[in-house]
């Protein structure tokens, strides 16, 4: 029972990361089921996020203008992708190894160092309200207005005569140049979108935790298709407005369920491992009982 | 022949050379120093063997193959080195393929506001309203198929038949200047391939719009269109229009052409 009472007492501050995380997995699903482009930019644009908003709040910037440089620093980072793929004709998965694999690099130099404290530096929760980074309820508040925020935005965007064509290319990428669609626009538009929501995510993690690290990135992409992949089997992806509630709620269940898993006594260095059997599974069963549908729509 | 009132001609292509494999074993001409004209209003039904060169030309004027040389003009405006999805503004296409023209994934509504808004910048207004759903609801009703009650089906539960018809629409509703029909007809039974046709004349005579359909069927070439071109080897080595056009019979025109190509059909 001792376990089961930890666990229940972490659930509100589980729950107030996910909706953090939240950002991360709209960055994965976009690219992965809007625009019909595997892409793996977020396992370094989620780290970037978070070294650029350290180095910039450490520089003496204001925390909104630094978490604003953290998302155009995203939004940079997956137009790279976008153009090596378009432009070198380089395989979607390929294109984002090669990225995030320079991020690394990139990332340790803005950071300077491979971990930086933040503790005696104003973030955007002060300006909030300085008793956030300890109330629980208030966290749960703020972080739900901005992803509510941000969700609606995402929504309307989809339904705008711009949302419609980063969606077709999705759907049928061939016939994008006979309805006057550019591949390229919608591409790097849309990658720009993801990477940036995903180091946004980043950004708001570390002036959450008061520090950034080099390795925050490591394996958040299989955390976040996790996420993405449980809020599908929940709420299905039949509308895009569905499509879009699977990441916040996949976010929200996941890390629950990680969460209960640590309770359990499982190893932090083994959730990867459980994370990664837990997503081919989830992605391979389908194939393996003969339905070979969900395998192809993820276009991996 | 190809010149109207005098006037230039609507489509003006000179001297198209396009060989695919260049400078290997199969190297092959697909078009060869192509002259092509099409006045405004003018309906041009392009027949020829496998390989003569009609697709290619098709996709050399809509941008989706680059030429080695020639011009190709709309107009006043030079297409020669403009980006495919610049030219869908004014040139549209139905394909053989009814999945290709179509996006399966997305509802018959959103299919026709993507064809809609081609060849205008696109922006942050609503993509689909009321008014636009009622355009599309009136424009679906002319093709007689039951679709106007099916605004918010997904494409790919229509059938082929009813998938190029919707093509077809869309190819129409963003008032092209020049459209093209790459056999479209063909991947149809019998009856759904009429069924098309009859729309696609319908709709052609309507917007009057200058239009270059493909074909290996020989009672359509006959019967539709105000001119016929044969094509071989990427030239044109035969262009009637008019009274000539109408006499012709296929008999006499596979007779005179020794088409042995089993593709060429007397009776589809």
């Amino acid at each position: 029972m001792d376990i089961l009472t930890a666990f229940f007492n972490l659930v509100p501050i589980t729950f107030a990361q996910s909706l953090v995380y939240s950002f991360l997995v709209l960055g994965i699903m976009i690219p992965f089921r809007i625009i019909g482009f595997p892409d793996l930019t977020s396992e370094g644009a989620f780290p970037l996020g978070g070294c650029v908003c350290a180095a910039f709040l450490v520089a003496g910037w204001h925390p909104l203008a630094a978490t604003g440089m953290a998302i155009v620093a995203g939004a940079l980072a997956g137009a790279t992708t976008a153009f090596i793929n378009l432009r070198f004709r380089i395989n979607p998965l390929l294109a984002g190894i090669l990225v995030f694999t320079a991020l690394y690099s990139i990332n340790l130099r803005i950071l300077g160092r491979s971990n930086v404290a933040l503790f005696n530096i104003d973030s955007v929760f002060d300006m909030i309200s300085p008793n956030l980074i300890t109330s629980v309820p208030l966290q749960i508040a703020c972080f739900a207005v901005v992803l509510g925020a941000v969700w609606v935005l995402l929504r309307w965007l989809l339904s705008t005569e711009i949302g419609a064509a980063i969606r077709l290319i999705g759907v049928n990428p061939d016939l994008a140049p006979s309805l006057g669609i550019s591949l390229w626009t919608c591409t790097i538009g849309g990658l720009a979108l993801a990477n940036a929501s995903t180091a946004f995510g980043g950004a708001l993690i570390v002036q959450l935790q008061g520090y950034a690290d080099i390795g925050m990135g490591l394996g958040i992409l299989i955390n976040g298709l996790a996420s993405l992949v449980i809020g599908e089997t929940i709420v299905g992806r039949k509308t895009v407005t569905r499509q879009l509630l699977a990441p916040v709620i996949g976010a929200a269940v996941y890390y629950q369920l990680v969460s209960l898993g640590l309770s359990l006594g499982l190893h932090p260095s083994d959730l990867k491992l459980a994370t990664a059997i837990f997503v081919l599974l989830a992605l391979g069963l389908p194939a393996l009982r003969g339905g070979a549908i969900q395998h192809e729509r993820l276009r991996v | 022949m190809t010149q109207t009132d005098g006037g230039k001609p609507l489509l003006d292509c000179r001297g198209l050379e396009i060989t695919f494999n260049p400078g290997v074993a199969d190297a092959r001409k697909a078009l060869d120093g192509l002259d092509f004209m099409l006045a405004e209003r003018e309906f041009a039904v392009a027949i020829g063997s496998n390989g003569a060169g009609k697709s290619t030309l098709l996709n050399a004027i809509a941008g989706s193959v680059s030429l080695d040389r020639g011009t190709i003009r709309l107009g006043d405006r030079d297409l020669t080195r403009l980006a495919p999805y610049r030219r869908a503004g004014l040139i549209t296409r139905v394909f053989q393929d009814p999945m290709s023209g179509t996006a399966a994934g997305m509802t018959i509504e959103e299919n026709l506001a993507l064809a809609e808004q081609r060849g205008r910048r696109r922006g942050f207004r609503a993509h689909l309203n009321p008014s636009r759903r009622d355009r599309y609801r009136d424009l679906l009703r002319t093709l007689s198929l039951g679709l106007e009650d099916r605004l918010t089906t997904q494409v790919a539960l229509l059938s082929g038949g009813q998938r190029q018809a919707l093509s077809l629409l869309m190819a129409l509703i963003s008032k092209p200047r020049l459209l093209l029909l790459d056999e479209h007809t063909a991947a149809l039974d019998p009856r759904t391939a009429d069924i098309v046709m009859q729309a696609t004349l319908d709709a052609v005579r309507q917007t009057d719009v200058a239009t270059i359909m493909i074909t290996h069927n020989m009672r359509h070439a006959i019967e539709t269109g105000t001119r016929l071109v044969m094509m071989d080897a990427g030239r044109v080595v035969y262009d009637v229009s008019g009274a000539e056009k109408n006499s012709l019979t296929p008999e006499a025109l596979v007779e005179r052409f020794k088409i042995d190509n089993d593709r060429m059909r007397l009776n589809g």
